[in-house]
This record gives structure tokens, sequence and C-alpha cells, in this order.
């Protein structure tokens, strides 16, 4: 035995040697990279969405010449949805990789796992998909804050749902139903804030396990609870079984739902006719653009089944900024790369055209402003607008 | 010679550690070996559970939460110092280690699997769902790590500090497994009944052996918790039970298994990241096939390759040869006017069956006891009844001036009474030496934390062990065994080594279950020597046995026991006259040769709740 | 009042389904002492194989979306048997490659290796099929029934009806047939099986492919309530392994009576706190554990001295 009593040098050399090989790509190169869920857990989906819109982002890049004249490499991960795999590639990206820039997480806890790691070795870093209010704002009061985001916050999507369910509930009798992730349980907490800004407290604050399929008990306390109108935060699946879960208690007050209901999901979960009952917010769909309709059209050539094509809009978007940025600051040098993030306008992207999207204290490339309120009709989501929504305000949108 | 290369192992890895972040400063890479330094801690301590003391845990995730979110707590919420916190974070799980090793101690097999997995499951969701203590999914943030001379801990201090935990929790435990708690957790894994029987506290030992792994995977969780300044309910999941056990039983069960099992499987999972399926993949072939290929791991697997390419290596140290003839210290005998042992009204039914029925017996101190009787007699209960293994439903017995029922059999060996079995319970795995120093368990005072820290104090019981091992072996005439693997000994020859360890615990009273089943002629013979010679040191002797000639050469006394009854007492000569025994054996000569099995009730014990 | 009503409808229809998997731990643990801790992965890979199979038999391909004008009872039907099908013979394989070389071993090798067995099969099933959920509306509609308030899926009553089926007939088979008479000869004593004419190996192997078809079984029936995909069989397979551990995993009607017992405290506790679902089961199972170790219709196995 006493010949392997000294393995972990044999671990060292193995390691070293391993270093010869990753670093085999041109020094020239840019690199980005790209860390999100693609095979582990529900949210692969949005992370594969993301995958495919990133290499064809980076495809146009490159056709375009690159930046700064140098060839994009993007260099893609998956974190399997476990915040320990997600920082080891993060890591490994910046460490290893040495890349100038990442893009990425689709779980919002891993990307809280990982925030300090981009932000102490100054690698600016686009938050494609994630929505935690908290991803942008840990580092907020830093000199320089390293993370950006192009999603739905979800501060702001609370704004514009609170905003309506404010004045559509009678009495301001609103409950919250949030699953337990982080996901749900941030948002909940937003919306909780929200209320209080308009001076309303939620009559019920209730929970849902995130595979849950029965959720008829939490919608028994809501609706003994009064409620007229309730907020759901949390993804399609777990949307679509609270709306399967009213119809089962006969109970079907004014619904609203995040995001993440964009997801065809919703509709084959609850059927056609009760997913036209949710009130949704929306950033855009295939169907808003052209430029949409033919990245839905490249993702789904390795992805036939994308239904979040949000996140493919999102994280293209997000490539497009950072190399607008790395061309302004005619480097990429993270510390530059980051400062002329704040700088950027007229980025031309799939959702809209980014006019100086970022500054020196607000890191979120989409607000409220961009958001609307939507609904499925059929298979596609259309923009929803009742007597309700013609009366909010930007005033009513707190946040 | 042997010891001497482990320690120039130890002094080339520690100095690896030490080189390693300065011959690379690529972050990655430190973060990497940082995590095999984690790795390797919780697998050295689950290692102690699965690999020696034969507990599968499926929840140790659980601990590793224990520890993560104790530092977490105790350092973002009470502003405790990161040192004292990552200490507390090893207290508090080796306290949960406690708590999950006593439900443990009822159950076997899956339904420990059970309880394990139920324990991981419920400390993930505690942690998922109490949001305003644990922060759920959320997390965490801003973990404090330990600093030096006033610097947080970076890359590389993270890798000399898990390096020099790793170091002190090999040589701890090696430490540990090389002396009499390591022989008990092994004797524990192969057979209970027979490690309570030779003074070894089965349940004590298990709750050890929880802690130790409680503790180790704690730190781990803790080191986590620190370097990553963040720790989230996402962190604790089923798969990190599984992957700490996988990292056991691929590394093997010697104390480089883990080490080995770290290394492969954290470099796997930190350079296959870009292929996850080709990971997954790996994974799952691991499973299913590393066992099958290499059962005892890869450190088995290597050690077995070592062995055969360079025997001489392989070469056992010499036994020193015994000074002196072996001598007993037994317990004092309290009152030597009265019996040693003294058994009124048992009584014990299964069902309607009823292998002891009102059994009184006394049994004198330097006498040879026999215990006759047909088939499905009650003679083993009544032997079970004695040691402790059964507890009777009625009755008393008051063994050399304490009455010891009640007791747990561990409780009863250490007052004097060892026993040996009728269906062998052998430690097959290993060496007749280490069997005997089994026997030797409670004789060596050596303490817990002696045994952990290797002090002089305990290599020295160590030595003398050993070396009164030999003796008792040389007094039985296995001294050219002592190297042997216990299970691969002629049957005879096992049955003798089963007597040196029940000799090695020093008995006042020894009870042997059918000496001579199984023996040849040859050996019969030799046997009734042996049982005298035992007699001539002091002790006195009980044994159950059906070659008659055996039993009338050797007994001063003999009880016939019939249907659980004691039919007739007395000296061999008036007992071979008896008519009441005679009809008894008549009756015995069943032509049904199946009448014995049935009868034979008092051959089982229920296993749950005895040594469960 | 109602609301507890809804919680006993809900709570039988996961006890069926915890039940029929039980069931299938029970099978082979008594024939071989030992069980599939891959069962989740092959339940798992069932439950796809069989919406794929509705998918074609509605001419819609292997990425398609079902209407439930899809889902007639035929295809259902048929699917499942395909399903089924497969199933029993992974469970076959299964028993080749994961348990028979590591039978007698002791230890945790046969524990790990169908662990591995599992990952490898979730990871094909990961490759082919992606980790998206897939919806597949119940062949029976979905037309809320309303029994004394209470709001019933017809898919939750056949999932109650199929299960009790399948466990009577079972049931049944293993009491009064010629097969289910050797089944428990080989649970009883292997070796007085043998001398007693019984193929030990062929009455082995069939355990495992029937405990792994229903396994498959499960996975479509909970379907339609749950949505199907490759991640779906851990949670359901460690509740149905936690009824066979607490009603006996020696015993059959105690593993049945076990999942029926889970699924109701599921939801019970789910009326009172949902997030404390797992929590109070995995507690209650260690009390149980704890008061009565060899579950609640279990017996306990005598070890020789």
């Amino acid at each position: 035995m006493s010949a392997f009593s000294n393995p972990k040098s044999v671990a060292v050399a193995l390691a070293v040697s391993l270093c010869g090989l990753v670093s085999a790509v041109h020094a020239q190169d840019i690199k980005i990279g790209y860390n999100a869920d693609q095979s582990a857990s529900g949210t692969a989906e949005l992370g594969t969405a993301g995958r495919w819109a990133f290499e064809a982002a980076i495809e146009d890049l490159n056709k375009a010449g690159g930046i700064l004249g140098r060839k994009v490499v993007g260099i893609i991960r998956d974190d399997l949805g476990a915040p320990p795999k997600s920082i080891q590639i993060m890591n490994e990206l910046i460490d290893n990789e040495k890349v100038d820039a990442v893009v990425g997480s689709a779980n919002s806890g891993n990307a809280l796992a990982w925030l300090h790691i981009p932000q102490q070795k100054k690698v600016p870093v686009m938050v494609s998909i994630a929505t935690a209010t908290e991803i942008t704002r840990r580092y907020a009061k830093e000199p320089q804050n390293y993370l950006f985001r192009v999603s739905m916050v979800d501060r702001e999507q609370v704004a514009l749902l609170v905003a309506y369910a404010v004045k559509a509930s009678k009495g301001q009798k609103i409950a919250i139903l949030a699953d337990s992730t982080g996901y749900g349980q941030g948002g909940a907490r937003d919306a909780t804030e929200v209320l209080a800004l308009h001076n309303v407290k939620p009559v019920l604050v209730e929970k849902y396990g995130p595979k849950d399929t029965d959720m008829t008990s939490q919608l028994t306390k809501i609706r003994e609870a009064g409620a007229d109108t309730v907020i759901i935060y949390g993804i399609a699946d777990g949307s679509g079984h609270v709306l399967r879960s009213m119809e089962k208690i006969d109970y079907l007050p004014t619904t609203l739902g995040t995001w993440g209901n964009l997801s065809s999901l919703l509709p084959r979960i609850a059927g056609s006719k009760l997913a036209e009952h949710l009130i949704l917010a929306a950033s855009t769909t295939e169907d808003s653009n052209a430029k949409a309709k033919a990245l839905g059209e490249r993702v789904r050539k390795n992805f036939p089944t994308l239904t979040t094509f949000a996140c493919s809009a999102q994280t293209y978007d997000s490539v497009m900024l950072l190399a607008a940025a790395m061309k302004l600051a005619n480097s990429t040098d993270g510390e530059k790369v980051a400062a002329a993030l704040e700088q950027v306008s007229g980025v031309q992207g799939v959702i809209k055209t980014y006019d100086k999207p970022f500054s020196k204290t607000d890191h979120e490339g989409l607000g409220v402003a961009d958001f609307y309120l939507a609904r499925w009709k059929g298979s596609s989501v259309v923009r929803y607008q009742d007597a309700i929504t013609r009366s909010i305000t930007p005033a009513d949108l707190k946040r | 010679m042997k010891g001497r290369a482990h320690l120039l192992g130890v002094a080339v890895v520690a100095l690896a550690i030490a080189a390693a972040p300065f011959v690379t400063g690529n972050g990655f890479y430190l973060k990497v070996l940082f995590l095999i330094g984690v790795n390797y801690l919780a697998a050295a301590g689950l290692n102690v559970l699965v690999g020696h003391t034969g507990q599968k845990s499926l929840g140790h995730a659980g601990l590793f939460a224990v520890g993560a979110y104790t530092t977490a707590l105790l350092t973002t919420r009470l502003g405790w110092n990161p040192w004292l916190a990552f200490v507390a974070a090893g207290v508090m799980a080796g306290l949960f280690g406690v708590l999950i090793a006593l439900p443990a101690l009822r159950v076997k097999g899956p339904a420990l699997a059970m309880v394990t997995i139920g324990f991981g499951i419920v400390v993930e969701k505690v942690v998922s769902e109490w949001q305003d203590v644990f922060a759920g999914q959320q997390g965490i943030y801003g973990v404090l790590s330990p600093s030096w001379g006033g610097r947080a801990f970076g890359d590389r201090e993270w890798v000399w500090f898990v390096g020099v935990l790793g170091l002190a929790t090999h040589l701890m435990i090696r430490s540990l497994l090389r002396g009499k708690y390591g022989r008990a957790f092994m004797a524990v894994n192969t057979a209970e009944v027979a490690a309570e029987s030779v003074g070894i506290g089965v349940y004590r030992s298990k709750v050890l052996a929880f802690v130790i792994s409680a503790v180790t995977c704690g730190l781990a969780g803790a080191l986590i918790a620190q370097q990553n300044q963040y720790i989230s309910s996402d962190f604790i999941t089923f798969n990190l039970s599984i992957f700490f056990l996988l990292i056991v039983l691929f590394g093997g069960s010697s104390v480089y298994g883990p080490l080995l099992g770290a290394i492969v499987l954290t470099l796997l999972d930190a350079f296959l990241a870009r292929w996850p399926h080709v990971q997954h993949f790996t994974y799952g072939a691991l499973l299913l096939f590393a066992l099958y290929a290499m059962p005892n791991g890869l450190a088995g697997w290597i050690a077995g390759l070592s062995r055969r390419l360079f025997p001489a290596l392989a070469k056992p140290a010499a036994v020193p040869p015994p000074d002196g003839a072996w001598r007993l210290r037994g317990a004092e005998i309290l009152a030597a006017e009265r019996p040693l042992l003294a058994a009124r009204g048992l009584f014990k039914a299964y069902g309607g069956v009823v292998p002891t029925n009102n059994v009184d017996m006394e049994l004198k101190t330097g006498h040879i006891h026999s215990l006759i009787g047909p088939n499905g007699a009650g003679k083993t209960t009544l032997l079970n009844i004695l040691s402790g293994i059964v507890p009777p439903d009625r009755g008393s017995i008051e063994f050399n001036g304490t009455d010891i029922v009640g007791l747990a059999p561990n409780r009863i060996a250490r007052l004097g009474l060892g026993r040996t079995f009728q269906n062998l319970k052998l430690f097959a795995d290993m060496t007749v030496l280490d069997n005997v120093q089994v026997g030797l368990h409670r004789q060596m005072a050596t303490g817990f934390l002696s045994a952990l820290l290797g002090l002089p104090a305990a290599a020295r019981a160590e030595r003398h062990a050993a070396a009164e091992a030999a003796q008792i072996l040389d007094f039985l005439g296995l001294g050219d065994k002592a190297h042997e693997r216990a299970g691969s000994l002629p049957y005879g020859l096992q049955r003798r080594v089963e007597l040196a360890r029940a000799l090695a615990t020093h008995p006042r009273l020894l009870l042997l279950d059918e000496p001579a089943a199984g023996l040849n002629p040859q050996e019969t013979r030799e046997l009734v020597d042996v049982i005298a010679k035992i007699r001539d040191l002091g002790i006195t002797v009980l044994l159950i046995e059906h070659h008659m000639d055996l039993v009338m050469a050797i007994s001063d006394h003999v009880i016939v026991l019939d249907y659980g009854e004691k039919i007739a007492e007395g000296r061999p000569a008036e007992i071979q006259r008896d008519p009441r025994v005679i009809a008894a054996y008549l009756g015995a000569d069943d032509p049904d040769p199946d009448a014995g099995d049935t009868r034979a009730p008092d051959a089982h014990i229920a296993s749950a709740t005895t040594h469960g | 009042m109602v609301a507890i009503l809804q919680a006993v409808f809900s709570g039988l229809a996961l006890g069926g389904i915890y039940a029929l998997v039980a069931l299938g731990f029970n099978i082979t643990h008594s024939t071989t002492k030992t069980l599939n801790f891959g069962q989740g992965e092959l339940l798992a890979a069932g439950t796809v194989i069989a919406v794929s199979g509705v998918m074609l038999l509605a001419g819609k391909g292997m990425h398609g979306t079902l209407d439930p004008q899809d889902v007639t009872l035929w295809r259902y039907a048929v699917s499942l048997l395909i399903s089924v099908v497969v199933l029993g013979l992974l469970g076959v394989l299964l028993y080749y490659t994961a348990v028979r070389p590591f039978i007698g071993l002791g230890g945790l090798s046969w524990v790990m290796s169908t662990l591995g067995f599992g990952i490898i099969i979730q990871n094909t099933a990961l490759a082919i099929w992606g980790p998206s959920a897939m919806v597949i509306p119940s062949p029976l509609g979905d037309n809320v029934i309303r029994i004394g308030g209470a709001g019933v899926l017809p898919q939750e009553i056949l999932v109650v009806a199929a299960s009790v089926v399948v466990m009577l007939c079972l049931d049944t088979v293993m009491r009064k047939t010629k097969i289910g008479k050797a089944v428990r000869a080989v649970a009883h004593n292997k070796n007085a099986a043998t001398l007693m004419g019984i193929n030990v190996p062929a009455v082995v192997v069939l355990a495992f492919a029937i405990s792994s078809s229903l396994a498959g079984l499960a996975g479509l029936l909970i379907a339609p309530i749950t949505t199907a995909s490759v991640f779906m069989g851990l949670s359901i397979a460690l509740k149905a392994f936690s009824a066979a551990i607490v009603g006996g995993l020696n015993n059959a009607r105690g593993c049945m009576l076990g999942g029926f017992l889970l699924g109701l405290v599921e939801s019970m506790v789910g009326l009172w706190h949902a997030e404390l679902r797992e929590i109070s089961i995995f507690m209650l199972i260690i009390l149980v554990l704890v008061l009565k170790p060899e579950g609640l219709l279990g017996t306990r196995v005598a070890e020789k001295v």
C-alpha cells in the first residue's frame, strides 16, 4: 500500500498536465462563456432556449467580422441546475478558460451562488434568464458592479402585475400563491413589498412545491380568506396545475402570473380554456417582429421543442450588448467593458433597440416599460387589454 | 518498514500540497484541489461507517448541511469568529450524528437505508422550507471564511487549510482503524453477536462510527460554505449523499480508498463538465460496473495488483515468538463458596413453543459442566439466555455475585462470561491474530482520544495486545496460523480460533456451544485435552455437546434438557444410568429427520430487537 | 369538510401509485432480498415511452404536442401495453447486469449497481426525450366530476380503480395460481423450491420483469395528472420505497396498505401545511421504523445464532 500513499501529488501532476490540454485555443480570440442548466431540471428548457440563441449571436458576430477584428468563441457549459456545479463552472470559465465575459444562469439560485466570483475577478456577466431581483443589486454599491441583466426582473414584472391587481380587486383582497423555489419565494417577497407601496397587505401568502400537482388545499385557504384576485409566482407547469386545481374547487378569481407562463406548457397542462384565464406579464414573443421570428426559427432548428422564446431573445440581446460594449471600450478588459456597458446606446436587439439600457445605478436592460400584459389564446400569446389595463398610468407602476 | 514508508508518503503529500499553489496560479486548478480535499474529508469519515462498520447511509448530505449551515448562521447572524464557527460545525454535526444513529441502531438493511434517506430528506426540506432561518433556495450570503494574519483565505490558503485537515484526518483515522476501535468496527460489521460476546458494545460502536462520519462530513460542509461564502438549500440533495457513498465504494475501504476515490471522482466531475452526458454515463457506469470489476474498490484493486507484482512487499511482519506462557487475569471471584452461576426458574416461550421451561441450574467454580439433550431440547436457547442474547421471560441469573438478567451481552461478557457459537461466528476476513486481538478488546485500556491521536500509550497497548494474542494462539497450538485469514482455515481450526477469541476475553466462565461439531476424531481427542487445559487455568466451563464419549470423559457435572425442561443432572455415571435420560434419547431417535428442525426454535432468535 | 373529502380523493390517487410501485419492491425483495434503487428512473422511462407511443399512434411524431382528442382510450391502452412490455424487458436486463452479479455479496453492491443502472437509463432517456415535461391529456377527458362538493378528475378515478384491480389480480395470482405459488415458494426458501422442481432463476427474472412493469404502469397512470418527464421518477420511487418499508417490505398486502396510507397522510398534511408534507412523512417513517422495524404488516426475520 505504501507505494500509493502519495496520490495527491499524482493529482497535481495530472491537473498540471491537463492544463496544457485545455488552453489550446488562440489567445487572440475573444471568449464568452455560457453557463446554464441545459439538461438536468425544469429550467433546462430555458437554458437550452438561451444556448442556441447564444450560438446564433456568436455566429452573427463572426459573420460581421467579429469584435475588434477578433474572432468570437463561445464556451458553453451545463451547470445541471446545481449551484455547486455552477460555481465550479464559473471558476473554470474565468480562471481556466480566461473568458472575457459570461452570459447565463437559468436558475436564480445558481446565479446567487456565484455572484461574488465574477465580481471579485472583474469579469462582466450578462444574466439573460434568471430573474431574482437581488442578482444585480447585491453589488450595486460597489465602485463597479459587474452584474448586468437582460431579463424579466422579478421586481419589474411584479410592479406591472400589482398595478393591475390593485385596480382589479374590489376591497383590495389580493392573495399571493408562490412556488417554494428561490424564484417563487423571491417573487412573493417582491410582490408583498410592492403591494405595501400601494398600502395593500395581501390577505394570504401561500406556497406550493415546484413539482406539486394538487394545490386545492392552498386555494381553499385563499378562498376562505376572501381573496378575489390571486398573483401566482411560479413557472408554467406550476401555474398550469394551480389553474386546474382552481377548476377542481370551482373557484376562479382574477389570476395573474409571471413571464414564466409564456411557455406553451401552460396551455398544454391547463387546457386552452383554463389557460386563457391567466393574465401574465410578457416581454417578447416570437411574433413580436421579423427579427424575433427569424431567431425563433434558427433556434427551433436545433431545439424543436422550444417553448420559451423569450429566453432566446434575451440571450441573443445579451451577447449583442456585450459586443457593443467591447467595441465601445475598444478592449476586452473586464473593468473597461463593464464601464462601457453603462454607456452603450443604440444597440439593435431582437426585443428592442437598447438606448442607454444601463447606468451606474441601474443594471437592468429591460424594465417595466418594456413589459405588457398578455394571455394565451389558443396556441399563441396575445396582448391583453381591458378597461383596467388602459387605466394604468406610469404613476401606478410603483416599484 | 511499513510505518517508515507511510511517513515518507505523508511527507511527500504534505510537500506536494504546500508546493501546489506555487506550481500553478490557476485558480480553477486550486479550486479542484480544494474540492478533492473536501470530498476526501467527507469520504474518509464515511468510510469508517460504511466500509468498516458496515452501516449503509444514503443521507449524509443532511450532515453536510448541518455543518454548512452551522458556520453560515453563526458567522452571518451571530457574528461568530469563523474559526470558532468552523469548529462548532464539527461539533454540531457530531451531535446530529448521534441523532441519526439512534433510529439506525434499531434497523438494518433496506430499512436502515430508508431511515438515512429520510434523515437526508428531512434536513433538505427543513433548510429549503424554513426560510426565516435558513433562507431556502435564496441562500445565506456573506458566510465568513477564516483568516490568517488578518487576511481572509484566498485560493492558495484554502488548499493549504484543506490539505492540513486532510492529512490530520488521514493520520487520525489510520491510527484509529489500526487499533482496537478499528477491529471493533470490523467485528460489528461481520458478526454483531460475536462482537457483543467479546465485550464490544455494538450500539456504542455504531454510534461512534456515525459520529466520526458526521463530524468529517459536517466539516466538509463548513469548508464549502466558508470557501464559497454562500450556502443554499440547493446544495443539499440526495445526489450529494450518493456522491459521497460512490467515493467510498469506488475508492475501497482501505484508508487510502477515500483518497483515491475523491481524486478520481472530483477530477471526473471537474474535467467532464463540458460533456454533461458523458459525465452522467460515467457515474452510472462506475456505479454499475466498478464494484463488479473491483469488488474492493480502486484501493483494493491496486493493493491486489501490487501484491501480485511485488510479493515481497505483501509479506506480513513476523510475529515475535511469545515470551512466556499465557496467564489468566480474569475477574475476581467474589464469593468462592457460592456457585459461580446460579439460575432460578428461567422461562422463555415463543408463542406456544417453550424452549426453556422453569430451568434451575448451578455451576460450580472450576468444574466442567455439560448440557446435553436431544435436538430441540432448548440447549442453545439456554446458552443464549445465560449470555444475554435472549432475554428470559421470567427467572433470575446470578453470575459471580451480580444479577445479569436484562444486561446487554457485552456487559455480561465484561463480567467474565465468554462463549463460542454453534454456527461459527468468526470475523472471517480478519487474520487469526486480529480475531484474537478483538477478544482482547476489553483488556486494552486505550481511550478513544489516545487511539485517535496515536499516542505512545496506545501504541504500547497495541504491542502488548499483539504479544498476548500470540501467547494465546501458542496456548491453543495455533502459533503458526497467526497471519492467515480466519475464514480460509479448515473448519476444525476455525473452531479453535473462536475458542482463542473467547479465551482472550479472560473469562471466568466459558460457554462452549457444540465445540466438537464437525471435528474429526483426532481433533475431537485434542479438544478434550484443550478443555482440560482451560479448566486448569481456573476457568469454569459449560459445554453443549452431542459427542457423549467426550461429555462423559471430561465433565464433572451433566445437565440434561428435554422439551425445555431439566429432566436430570448429576455426575456423568449417574446420568448414563438415568431411565428418563435414556427415554428422551430413544425418543430422539425419530425416523423423521425434520422433526429436529421443527422443534428447534432455540436456534432462532428474533434479530430485530436484540442486535439490530 | 369538502376540503377533507378533496384531500381524501387526491390522497387515494397518489396512494394507488405508491402502492403499485411499492408492490414492485416487495416482489423482487421477497424473491432475491434485493430491490431496484433505480426504480424511479425506470418508471420515468416507461412513462415517456408510453407518451411517445400515444404521439406516434396519433400521428404526431416524437416531439409533437398532444391535444385531448389525440388521446383515445385504445391508444392509451396500446401504449400502456408497449411500455409495460419494454419495461419488463428492462427489468430482465437490470437483473442480469446489476443484480445477479451482486446477489449474496452483501454490503451495498446491489444498491449502488441498481442506482447506476437507473442513472444510465435516465441519461439515455434524456438524450432521446430531452429535459422538457411532456403533457398527456387524460383519455377520459378533463371534466371535473363533483362528489359531495369535492372535485375529482376522471383520471384520478382511473388511477385508483386500475391500481386496485391490478393489485387484486396480482394478489389472486400469487395465492391461487401455480406461478404465484412458485414465486412464493422461491421467496420462502430457494433451495427447497429448487428441490421441488421449480425453475428458480426463471421465477426471479419474472419477479424483476413484473416489478419494472408495475413501475411503468404507475408512471403512465399518473402522467395525465402530473405530466411526464425523465425526472418524474425519483420522488415517486422514494415515497413508494417508504410505503413498502412502512407497510412491511416482505408483505405484499403491507406494501399496498403502506402506499395508500402514505398517499392519504401526504394529502392530509398538505391540507394543513403544504410545505410540511415531506418533512412529516419522513419523520413519520422514521418513527414507525423505530417502533416497529419490520413494518406494520411485516414479519420478523429470524437469524440463526
